[in-house]
């Protein structure tokens, strides 16, 4: 038994964080988020193309690197961690779930989005807001006709992997999504006018491991980011002086970062436990990729919240990096499966 | 990563269970319920129970074969631990004497000492209690002030011991004594002493579950021969210290499996109630959800035990966890029980699947003793944090 990653597994972390550090660094992020429409820059998309992170899951057939759950979620808590903004998690999921699919169709568009001359997306949810009346979408005679909300980057797709109630569907682009624009500006999403020829990719079955497959990858996001805002709260209240002392000297500060470290290392235990489960093929997994997401939300509004009180005034200004990481971790704990639909799944996974 | 117990330790658990299976007799849960149970029977079914397990060779697997060990690592301790909670076992009698003085005497004894106190220990012959808490030291027990004078041969004890778990059953304590005054943490020694000796009383003390498991212990010139000291004099802080990180072993998965049962009782019930609206899902999941973090820590602190690692300040992340965890869900329980959940175990009309009332107010301790949860969070600022030392 083994928890720490393996010597390849933590040479990719390495090699991760080095390569974001050059590629990524946060003022480019932050031009990115704050200027740039796309919400992605293609020229650092391509790089990451170059490097082999599009393919990182996928079958060496269509030129992926075909590693695991555990090595993904690697990255994915490495870009988290530098607040990476754009589509890698939705295209990693959307990707992972053609693949899935199977069939040597999708072969090419595999192919594509590895090289990364393709955004591919899933268009889920039927509504905006919850308990609204969904009109969920129906496939008539090879049409997709209907509406999609908050579709992940739909404005750059190629295609879009689209659920129905009948099962999934391929629907090549361009789209002309209306833009939903959220408080979170490393994130792009658009609702989605289908009136589009769809061709079948496969059952809705195939959305039990994406959905865990997103859990798992949401919550390895959202470990990445509370890890940084600690790391930064951390290293402010050392050299920020009240009362002519540290304020990290004062009790009532250090036993709520006590608490934040709880909360990060136990999503750490969680979302690993969960990754390696996948890969393993344990009869765990569903229940542990649930548990991983809901906690991780919770864990990461709460730590990330906590950031921006010991920061003061300063936490609360756009200046500071913090706001990104707040506001991305409350946009991944609405998605990829929100609380209230993990809790359910968990439930249902334990037999409860 | 490998999350897989190796084979080894998959034998070591199915042995186990094999023989969870063939000798014990009924859940502790149902032992509890027996209307013929009483606080001592229970006490004598737990000494029973110990016995079968030390005959069995499941007690003292860490230690030098010698004292009864089988080269047992700390993954086949914590393999343990879970195995028990998961069959619901009864709690062995001698915790504190197995879980604490143990390792102090092998690690720090005479080997007379460890002659003379290791087998009884195991056997449940003779039980230990701590004696470490005092009325004005608790969090700060370094403050301690019951005194060990030395005069002809022997260590004179004056002062009190409180919160003295077992207190009330048990044949001796081991006590941190101050054996000079001026030195805060040099000035603590390690002692050995027989309950029945001429100027030491016990008196129970009633918690608020009504029982006295717990009680406070008085030494008036009480005389303890000075082979009873552990260590060296003045080495007493210091054992204590390393003492109680054997207390704090991997516990998550443990823990996982205790509540988890209880969870399932309680999801049962909320079905039976026809209680599966969308507020009480939710607050199943919440409850369920942190018991599968707690058992993700677990194997996490598993797996490093069996990587070689030592387990340090994080087990203070696990204990508070699951402490205060603990108290979450016992509200829980009661909020969604309704008023039936209030009903003490004796009542007409009480459940007999979980004693809620009980776990209810057996929950407000586990954030209290072995270092309450702010100590846990002190360790974990200093510690791992390391933040600067604390402005009050």
């Amino acid at each position: 038994m083994k928890f720490d990653l393996s010597e390849d597994q933590d040479l990719l972390r390495r090699s991760t964080r080095d390569f974001l550090a050059n590629e990524y660094p946060i003022e480019q992020n932050r031009k990115i988020m704050e200027q740039d429409p796309r919400g992605y820059e293609p020229a650092a998309w391509q790089r990451l193309a170059e490097m082999g992170y599009l393919g990182l899951t996928l079958p060496a057939t269509v030129g992926g690197q075909a590693l695991g759950t555990v090595e993904l979620a690697v990255v994915l808590e490495e870009m988290g961690r530098a607040c990476v903004p754009g589509p890698y998690l939705d295209v990693a999921l959307a990707a992972a779930l053609i693949a899935a699919a199977g069939g040597d169709q999708h072969a090419a568009l595999l192919a594509d989005v590895v090289a990364g001359r393709a955004i591919v997306t899933v268009a889920r949810l039927d509504a905006p807001y919850s308990g609204a009346a969904p009109t969920p979408l129906r496939a008539d005679v090879g049409r997709l006709r209907g509406r999609k909300y908050f579709v992940p980057f739909a404005a750059s797709a190629q295609a879009l992997v689209v659920t129905t109630v009948d099962g999934l569907h391929l629907v090549d682009g361009p789209f002309r999504p209306t833009p939903l624009t959220t408080f979170d500006p490393a994130q792009r999403f658009g609702e989605v006018a289908l009136d589009h020829p769809a061709r079948p990719l496969g059952p809705a079955t195939l959305l039990a491991r994406h959905d865990a497959l997103a859990a798992v990858g949401a919550g390895a996001m959202l470990l990445g980011i509370m890890t940084r805002a600690l790391e930064m709260t951390l290293s402010y209240v050392q050299t920020r002086e009240a009362f002519r002392r540290p304020i990290g000297a004062f009790q009532a500060l250090q036993h709520r970062l006590a608490d934040a470290l709880l909360r990060v290392e136990s999503t750490r235990s969680a979302v690993y436990r969960a990754a390696w489960c996948l890969d393993a093929g344990d009869p765990d997994a569903p229940l542990a990729a649930a548990t991983a997401k809901a906690y991780a939300g919770d864990a990461a509004r709460l730590v990330c919240g906590e950031a921006i009180q010991m920061h003061g005034g300063i936490g609360f200004t756009w200046e500071l990096d913090l706001h990104f990481y707040f506001k991305r971790a409350k946009t991944l704990e609405l998605h990829y499966g929100a609380t209230g639909d993990q809790l359910e799944r968990a439930l249902v996974a334990a037999g409860l | 990563m490998d999350l897989r117990l190796s084979d080894e330790h998959l034998r070591f658990r199915d042995e186990l269970r094999g023989w969870l299976a063939a000798n014990m007799r009924r859940p502790w849960r149902e032992e509890l319920r027996d209307p013929a149970a009483t606080e001592d029977s229970l006490i004598e079914l737990r000494r029973g129970w110990q016995r079968r397990l030390y005959a069995a060779g499941y007690l003292g697997m860490g230690w030098p074969a010698e004292w009864g060990g089988r080269g047992a690592t700390e993954v086949e301790k914590a393999i343990f631990e879970a195995e028990m909670a998961r069959a619901d076992a009864p709690p062995i009698l001698n915790i504190l004497g197995i879980g604490l003085l143990g390792p102090a005497l092998i690690h720090h004894g005479t080997e007379a000492q460890r002659r003379r106190f290791i087998k009884p220990m195991l056997s449940g012959d003779e039980i230990w209690c701590q004696g470490f808490s005092e009325p004005g030291s608790g969090s700060d027990l370094a403050s301690l002030r019951t005194s060990a004078r030395i005069e002809d041969g022997h260590f004179v004890l004056n002062g009190q011991k409180i919160w003295t778990t077992f207190g009330p059953w048990a044949d001796w304590i081991f006590v941190l004594a101050r054996t000079d005054s001026k030195d805060r943490y040099g000035g603590i020694s390690f002692i050995l002493t027989k309950l029945d000796t001429p100027g030491v009383t016990v008196r129970p003390l009633r918690q608020i579950t009504g029982e006295s498991e717990f009680g406070e212990v008085f030494f008036e010139e009480a005389r303890v021969p000075q082979e009873n000291l552990v260590g060296k004099i003045g080495e007493g802080w210091r054992i204590a210290m390393t003492v109680l990180a054997f207390e704090r072993g991997a516990v998550g998965l443990a823990y996982s499996e205790r509540f988890g049962r209880d969870l399932r009782q309680l999801a049962a019930t909320c079905r039976e109630l026809g209680r599966t609206d969308a507020a009480t899902r939710e607050k199943l999941g919440r409850l369920l959800v942190d018991i599968e973090v707690m058992r993700a820590n677990g194997i996490r602190m598993l797996a490093n035990l069996a990587d070689g690692k030592v387990p340090g300040p994080e087990s203070s992340i696990e204990k508070l966890f699951w402490s205060e965890y603990d108290k979450r869900f016992r509200e829980t329980a009661l909020d969604l029980l309704g008023p039936g959940g209030q009903l003490v175990r004796t009542s007409a009309g009480a459940r007999t699947d979980v004693d809620w009332a009980r776990e209810f107010l057996w929950s407000r301790a586990g954030t209290i003793y072995s270092g309450s949860s702010e100590v846990q969070k002190n360790i974990i600022s200093k510690r791992v944090l390391n933040l600067p030392q604390d402005a009050r």
